[in-house]
């Protein structure tokens, strides 16, 4: 195939269509200076979109922009409207998108058109807790009706988010695209292999918070995890083995904290497992294993300021003049030699605790 | 102070007002990106000259006159009421710029910004439609109480609702949108960790946090407009605060999420919203200072991170910072003026906003 001239102003192909320079009025602040192909590109765009030509050569000229500036969100506006007017494959547009989030994978707007084109392909069922992205009634004979497709179509969906994370594992779109994807489909399948989806994740990095959360999401705040005692214990002793494994790691207290917040489970339940995580590493007999309350591993550092932290969280929670004083003496700890960045934050809640106390 | 800390590098205030100045003159191609959003990165750079405090020594009166008339040509009235515009980047040569069809229209957070911009620029908003303004919030808040950034579009989170919040409270007039139902949408963001997402389910960031607390902390103070809503209860304002003063890196700097690394910007969205909750003294200013003293560029402008480019953007969010939390033992080059917190602006030009934008000066 010839390659397309670099301008539309002399590509035959677009001598119909004529272009409109950029309006120019008083002298302009913070100016941008474009490349011809980009001034080009645009001058056409402003054109077609005073005739409101809807054609496949549109959405060559919107891709074309979109690849110059990938936040240009009139591009996209347009290019989704000239998709659903030319009646377009939609799933088409989203394998050439599996490229370009890839590609601009810090750009709001791939994600959000991504939000558009799956909102139309599949059908949302009735009871979805998210609100559509789009304000445009689902035109059903776009969407596949065989639910056992829409499924596997979700499914891919999913797999093709794994493989954008793996390039960034912590990339805020895609991860916000994974949580509106399983809310809104809401499809009870979905839902069921996410724990062990996001499980690999934190083994791979165990400090992705970005997991955890999505772990949290997926347990409790969507209301669809498992529910029960059980799970909750389940939730707790795989927070307690990844604490084990690398104690000093916000990420899992911050789980942990949440899973006893979210669950009205007073903090002093994790008592015995938290003290030897406040002390400074023994020799202990490696033969003691104990599964409910994992020690930490052996070349764990330690004492750990956010165990100091929770711990003083358990003697405040109890109450009463010795449990405070016990409180104080961490807190103390914390802010002249564990976590001295903090300091002023631990004197503070000193002050607080004893305040309450009068 | 238990040992004797290193000396502080100098701010280098002039070689950041010179970054400042260069952009606003004109940005390379390798910048097209910010074609869509180039009234924000004005307002960084006039912002951060007002917070340096040398927009009038380093612009003339004729500078500012002509930099007031571009931010007002970017304001637009149509079928969805009056907003600001980026820029032209998609109004057409020949066409009437003081109207927008369906593609050129008003944008939310470039109307908030431009009324922060020609506040510090001192104009006195006769030219401000403010029915019109009204009308464009009306219209851009959608039935789960969260904005569209603009009119019909389908984008939308928690900066969009703190922008709609923040040009309600400067217009004193909170008619133009529904607060309790958007402050229901915000509290739908809050997470497990204490922070607030960008959307519903969403992990806990900085910047969004601060938006929050913010939009929740303006509609409570708001003068003419008594809301029972408490802002957070007290055990949610405790757990808020841990997880802000978490943030703060062992290097002096924020990070936005747990477990990642510092960036200048979060000292600013962590910083101010610890100051939002009534806190500020709980962070130890000095590393902090140090870690932005780390993240200035060698050719002028402020960035990320050590070590990296500086931009528009960082630069103007590590000075308001520091307008928030100067070093306790001010060596001159660091000295500032108070930031409003709530506005994102220096402390009198969040003022003159307040007296200027509403429809009848307070008396
Ligand atoms: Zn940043």
């Amino acid at each position: 195939m010839d390659t397309p001239p670099a301008l539309y102003a002399e590509d035959p192909a677009w001598a119909d269509v004529v272009p409109i320079p950029q309006y120019e009025g008083v002298s302009p602040l913070a100016p941008i200076f474009y490349t011809p192909e980009y001034k080009d590109a645009t001058d056409y765009f402003r054109g077609i979109l005073k005739t409101g030509e809807t054609s496949e050569r549109v959405l060559e000229l919107t891709e074309r922009i979109i690849r110059m500036n990938p936040a240009h969100y009139t591009a996209w506006q347009y290019r989704y409207k000239t998709l659903l007017a030319l009646g377009s494959n939609l799933e088409d547009e989203l394998r050439l998108m599996d490229m370009y989030c890839i590609k601009y994978l810090k750009t709001y707007q791939v994600w959000h058109h991504r939000r558009l084109l799956v909102t139309l392909l599949l059908p949302a069922p009735s009871t979805s807790p998210s609100p559509s992205p789009s304000s445009n009634p689902n035109p059903t004979h776009l969407q596949t009706s065989n639910p056992t497709l829409a499924l596997l179509q979700l499914q891919e969906e999913l797999d093709f988010i794994s493989r954008c994370l793996s390039a960034d594992t912590k990339n805020y779109h895609t991860w916000s695209y994974r949580q509106w994807l399983l809310s809104y489909f809401n499809h009870p399948r979905l839902w069921r292999g996410e724990v062990k989806w996001v499980e690999r994740l934190i083994t791979e990095d165990v400090r992705n918070n970005s997991a955890w959360h999505h772990r949290f999401f997926v347990v409790f705040a969507s209301g669809h995890g498992e529910k029960g005692e059980d799970a909750v214990r389940e939730e707790i002793a795989y927070a307690k083995q990844k604490i084990s494994l690398a104690p000093n790691n916000a990420s899992v207290w911050n789980y942990l904290r949440g899973v006893l917040d979210h669950t009205h489970m007073p903090y002093s339940t994790l008592k015995s497992f938290v003290e030897p995580y406040t002390v400074e590493q023994e020799g202990r007999s490696e033969d003691v294993v104990d599964l409910e309350d994992p020690l930490p591993s052996a070349g764990a550092e330690l004492p750990c300021a956010l165990a100091i932290e929770f711990l003083a969280d358990v003697h405040e929670q109890e109450g009463g003049v010795e449990a405070v004083r016990k409180a104080v003496e961490l807190w103390k700890s914390l802010a002249n030699e564990y976590d001295t960045i903090r300091k002023k934050y631990w004197e503070y809640r000193i002050r607080e605790a004893l305040a309450t106390q009068q | 102070m238990s040992e004797s800390p290193e000396p502080l590098p100098k701010l280098s205030r002039n070689g950041h007002a010179l970054h400042c100045i260069r952009c606003l003159s004109g940005l390379p191609s390798s910048q097209m990106e910010m074609d869509a959003s180039r009234l924000a990165l004005v307002f960084y750079c006039l912002g951060s000259l007002d917070l340096l405090g040398v927009l009038e020594s380093k612009s003339s009166n004729t500078d500012r006159e002509a930099w007031r008339e571009w931010v007002w040509e970017q304001q637009a009235t149509g079928g969805y009421g009056t907003g600001f515009r980026p820029s032209s980047f998609m109004i057409g040569a020949g066409s009437n710029a003081a109207e927008y069809g369906e593609y050129d229209a008003p944008h939310l957070i470039m109307t908030y910004t431009a009324l922060l911009s020609l506040s510090i620029l001192r104009d006195d908003f006769s030219r401000l439609n403010r029915a019109g303004l009204l009308k464009f919030l009306e219209h851009c808040q959608r039935s789960d109480g969260s904005f569209c950034s603009f009119p019909n579009s389908t984008e939308s989170d928690l900066r969009s609702v703190y922008c709609a919040f923040a040009i309600s409270s400067m217009l004193d007039d909170w008619s133009g949108i529904d607060v309790p139902l958007a402050l229901s949408f915000i509290s739908r963001c809050r997470t497990y960790e204490g922070g607030y997402g960008q959307e519903p389910y969403a992990e806990a960031q900085g910047g969004t946090t601060y938006c929050a607390l913010a939009a929740i902390h303006l509609a409570v103070s708001s003068p003419s407009k008594s809301l029972s809503t408490p802002p957070l209860t007290p055990a949610q304002r405790r757990q808020t605060i841990r997880w802000l003063v978490h943030n703060q890196h062992a290097s002096g700097g924020f990070r936005g999420r747990t477990e990642k690394d510092p960036d200048a910007c979060y000292c600013f969205w962590c910083g101010a919203s610890l100051q939002i909750l009534d806190v500020k003294a709980l962070v130890d200013t000095r590393p902090l200072t140090e870690f932005l003293g780390k993240c200035q560029f060698k050719f002028g402008g402020i960035a990320k991170a050590p070590g990296e480019h500086s931009d528009p953007f960082h630069t103007y969010l590590s000075l308001a910072a520091l307008g928030i939390y100067p070093p306790e033992i001010p060596e001159e080059s660091w000295r500032f003026d108070t930031l409003d917190p709530l506005l994102n602006a220096k402390e009198d030009t969040a003022r003159w906003a307040r007296d200027n934008i509403p429809l009848k000066p307070r008396s």
